[in-house]
């Protein structure tokens, strides 16, 4: 990925490393290494979506039952959020590749205040599932869910959820990087790319949340 | 000079197309989203999560192709993406498919059983299985 | 350019004057411990694994001389269980799955793809720097608490050991996400840093070997990353996801952990089948014979190999369909195995074939990957490893794939690429014996535990009945020729090191697009991108004959 120096200049900072015939070269590398590494997440969460599969079930009852306690206005509201995040932040790209930073930066930072609303909103579904006894394994006593593998249902629920929040973080710090070079000028129509790619880490965020939302929420 | 890499930097914005596929796309994510949500808490059994995990399917695939411009990037950072799902995909069945398989009794989720002679053993004074 | 050297000559003559190359490019400390250099990030991986492989191997000889006798030797049962998890954690993920890739995948990749450097040289650091991190908090972690769980880390025993598992766990985790990076890099580097001239039939095999490797690190690693961090967290919060006693399924855990770790072999063994495709035609010097099913086989074995993973799991109470299925499937694996040694087989015979050094570890390795391939099959059948499983037939096995192949494979190329690399010749008659105590005392440590595990030892017991102790002590005098093997080597290449002879920039009259460069490589590798107008491995043109050349 390129590096150059937080110069503003009209249009962005072209600039490819040496080993590169040129940013087009360079920008297509970048893109397919963050393809992977967006390949990558999905198996990391692959993994868990194993838990839920497997878990499921076996004990269908509880999590059917489980799923009736989360707040469905919480989930819904923050699935509107992300993906409302996913349309800004991808405005936000095309505001960018037009020279129109401004722009670009406003979108930018409504995402990221998106992304601190859902935060804040999980924050508040945590807190009441520490009151009630909704707590993962050992920890679970939840009175009003007795069928076996409740708590099972919350270890999944947290394990998930946990770490989509976490990738909402990183998410989050990567869009304010992308920011910062927005509005010191280093992104622009000849140097576009890492908006683009710090886009596609936020839109995979985006993804898990699509599917994580009605296993966990819904069914 | 000739360049025998093909993946370079067209991925997009070499097709310009205004912001409107965006709303669109925002649309139907949100409509879709209604209907998960109103499908979601309707009782159709077994249908509940195959409905759900189509809705999510099709909304992750409005945003993979359009948000994540796939339907203009090169082939070969398509290649990765789906590769990356069919192998979740193995991963999640292949593990099922055990599960699915599986003498009903060895599963965690089966009670102990109380069927069967009580079995003694030695030197304790509990019976070997106790509910 | 840098200095251009006479071609052909083994023993070449010193050079006229010092010249800039990288390893002297820059000086200092410093300068290498933040290089984005791949070869010098490729040199300092070397000596890391090196060392990971003298851990490995001292715990290694440690479980050996315990073994002399049935009953206690020198340790009791807590430390045997300690240095066998030592010896595998250390092993695997320091050495096996890192070596060949993270050195001379390094080294190699750009070269022979006319390339100045890797895709993301940064990232690369990045990828040495997570090793040594991962590493140490691993090693330092075992020593320290004390993991005893043996590499596998089964539940429930990982998640209720009062053993502190989680600096080991924290280090496998991150030693993953080297791994992961580097494979990244490499695949980057292949779709996009190729010299004009060169499309994908033109790659050298090294190459498909890696692409495919890199391809397996990728989808398989984040999966292991997941799971060691889960039993991470259940041994700290209790959440029940692999314990019985809160209805979750510790079988759950063997099927994800063996998600990876089959795959892993692969990242293992592929890159060492690599090494010998580039070998076998320099010192047969033909063509390499079918070069499109050696590399569709490589991506083939990538591909199967994710499909194969129960077949660890066949008494671990995974239902009998899926023990049927995971046994059948394993065994295709074999078949892209056999394609490559067909075709290895196929370049070597009516070649030129120059006795060296590395011709007896290809020798070697085309013996023992056939061997331990067809003892593969074998614990592939269902029926059969009901008997063998948890056996030292077990052990034999994969130890004949992953020493008898992937460290002749190793030492191979450290063999053929060492004039490349340092500029300098290592002595052949003492290389030649080192690879013969390899080879014998390779035999003789694991064909006696082939007939152990066959006979109902199992493995990591620290005693066992009288009975065995001959065959034991028989592979304990094997391992000691080993280990001197390795010994003479690591004396041999050091003195070749500091006081070699300097070697000609192609002492093997290779064909290899990585000889085209000095040796050692100038800090760029190229000063212009070359063009590539003929295919690799090509030491014939259609229809011309083998020439008879000594080297």
């Amino acid at each position: 990925m390129s590096s150059s120096d937080a110069h503003a200049e009209e249009g962005g900072l072209p600039h490819h490393a040496h080993h590169f015939e040129s940013q087009a070269q360079q920008d297509g590398a970048a893109r397919l290494g963050m393809w992977l590494f967006l390949g990558t997440e999905v198996l990391l969460f692959a993994g868990l979506f194993l838990g839920y599969t497997v878990y499921r079930h076996f004990y269908h009852e509880a999590f059917h039952e489980c799923s009736r306690h989360l707040s469905l206005v919480a989930g819904t509201t923050n699935t509107i959020v992300l993906i409302t995040s996913s349309l800004s932040v991808a405005i936000a790209y095309d505001a960018v590749k037009k020279g129109k930073n401004k722009v670009a930066a406003a979108l930018l930072v409504f995402t990221i205040l998106c992304a601190i609303g859902f935060l804040g909103i999980k924050s508040w579904e945590y807190w009441v599932k520490f009151q009630v006894g909704e707590l993962p394994g050992k920890w679970y006593h939840f009175s009003e869910v007795t069928a076996p593998g409740a708590n099972l249902y919350y270890t999944i629920y947290f394990l998930s959820t946990g770490l989509h929040a976490f990738h909402v973080i990183v998410g989050m710090s990567v869009l304010l990087w992308v920011l910062k070079g927005v509005v010191k000028g280093k992104y622009g129509p000849k140097n576009y790319v890492a908006v683009e790619l710090g886009g596609l880490y936020w839109h995979l965020v985006d993804l898990v949340w699509i599917f994580l939302f009605p296993l966990l929420y819904l069914i | 000079m000739a360049h025998a890499t093909k993946d370079e930097g067209h991925g997009d914005g070499e097709h310009s197309h205004g912001i409107g596929r965006y709303f669109i796309v925002w649309l139907a994510l949100i409509v879709g989203t209604t209907l998960t949500v109103i499908t979601g808490r309707i009782d159709l059994g077994a249908g509940n999560i195959f409905l759900a995990i189509t809705i999510a399917s099709i909304k992750a695939t409005l945003v993979v192709l359009f948000f994540m411009h796939m339907i203009e990037t090169p082939a070969a950072n398509r290649i990765v993406f789906v590769t990356s799902i069919v192998f979740a995909i193995l991963l999640i069945v292949g593990v099922f498919g055990d599960l699915w398989t599986r003498n009903a009794m060895s599963l965690p989720s089966s009670a102990p059983s109380t069927e069967g002679p009580e079995i003694q053993v030695p030197g304790s004074a509990a019976p070997a299985h106790e509910p | 350019m840098s200095q251009s050297r006479e071609h052909g000559n083994v023993d070449g003559e010193l050079a006229a004057a010092p010249e800039v190359n990288y390893l002297n490019a820059d000086r200092g400390v410093w300068s290498w411990l933040t290089t984005v250099d791949h070869k010098r990030i490729g040199v300092m991986y070397l000596v890391s694994v090196l060392l990971a492989f003298l851990i490995g191997g001292i715990f290694a000889m440690a479980l050996r001389v315990e073994l002399l006798t049935p009953g206690p030797t020198i340790m009791g049962a807590n430390t045997y269980n300690r240095m066998f998890t030592l010896h595998g954690v250390v092993m695997v993920f320091m050495f096996m799955i890192p070596a060949i890739p993270g050195v001379f995948g390094n080294f190699m990749l750009p070269l022979m793809l006319g390339a100045k450097d890797v895709a993301f040289p940064r990232l690369n650091l990045l990828s040495l720097y997570l090793y040594w991190t991962g590493a140490t908090l691993a090693i330092s972690g075992m020593i320290m608490g004390g993991a005893d769980t043996g590499w596998t880390f089964y539940a429930p025993y990982s998640t209720t050991t009062p053993e502190t598992l989680f600096p080991v766990l924290l280090g496998v985790f991150i030693l993953g996400f080297s791994s992961i990076l580097t494979g990244l890099n490499f695949i980057v580097t292949i779709h996009t840093l190729r010299a004009p001239g060169m499309g994908w039939m033109r790659m050298p095999l090294f190459v498909w070997s890696i692409y495919a490797t890199s391809i397996i690190q990728v989808l398989a690693t984040p999966v292991i990353g997941l799971t060691v961090m889960l039993v991470g967290i259940e041994k700290i919060g209790g959440f029940g996801l692999f314990d019985a006693t809160k209805g979750g399924d510790p079988v759950l855990f063997e099927h994800m952990f063996w998600f990876y770790s089959h795959p892993a072999v692969y990242i293992m063994v592929l890159p060492s089948m690599g090494v010998v495709s580039e070998c076998i035609p320099a010192y047969a010097r033909k063509n390499i014979f079918g070069y499109k099913m050696i590399a569709y086989s490589s991506l083939g074995i990538a591909f199967v190999g994710f499909f194969a993973w129960g077949h660890h799991m066949f008494v671990s109470g995974q239902s009998t369909f899926e023990d049927g299925a995971f046994g059948v499937i394993s065994m295709f694996v074999g078949v892209f195995t056999a394609i490559k040694v067909f075709n290895w087989v196929g370049t070597l015979y009516r070649g030129s074939i120059s006795v060296k050094a590395p011709l007896v570890y290809i020798c070697g390795f085309l013996f023992f990957i056939v061997f331990g391939g067809m003892t593969g099959i074998a614990v592939a059948t269902v029926s059969l490893d009901v008997h063998w499983h948890d056996t030292y037939f077990v052990i034999a096995h994969f130890h004949f794939i992953m020493v008898g192949a992937v460290i002749m494979a190793f030492l191979m190329a450290l063999h053929y690429w060492f004039p490349k690399m340092f500029g300098r010749m290592y002595h052949e008659g003492w290389a030649m014996t080192a690879a013969g105590f390899i080879v014998l005392g390779f035999n003789a440590t694991f064909i006696p535990q082939f007939l152990l595990g066959n006979a109902g030892m199992p493995r990591r017991y620290y005693m066992y009945p009288e009975r065995f102790q001959a065959l034991n002590v028989a592979s304990t005098a094997g391992s000691s020729l080993l280990a001197i093997g390795f010994i003479i080597i690591l004396i041999y290449l050091v003195f070749a090191l500091v006081r070699g002879k300097r070697s000609v920039d192609n002492p093997w009259d290779s064909r290899g697009y990585e000889w085209m460069t000095a040796s050692p490589p100038s800090k760029h590798n190229f000063d212009e991108t070359p063009i590539i107008t003929q295919d690799a491995h090509s030491y014939q043109k259609p229809g011309e004959e083998v020439e008879h050349v000594v080297i």
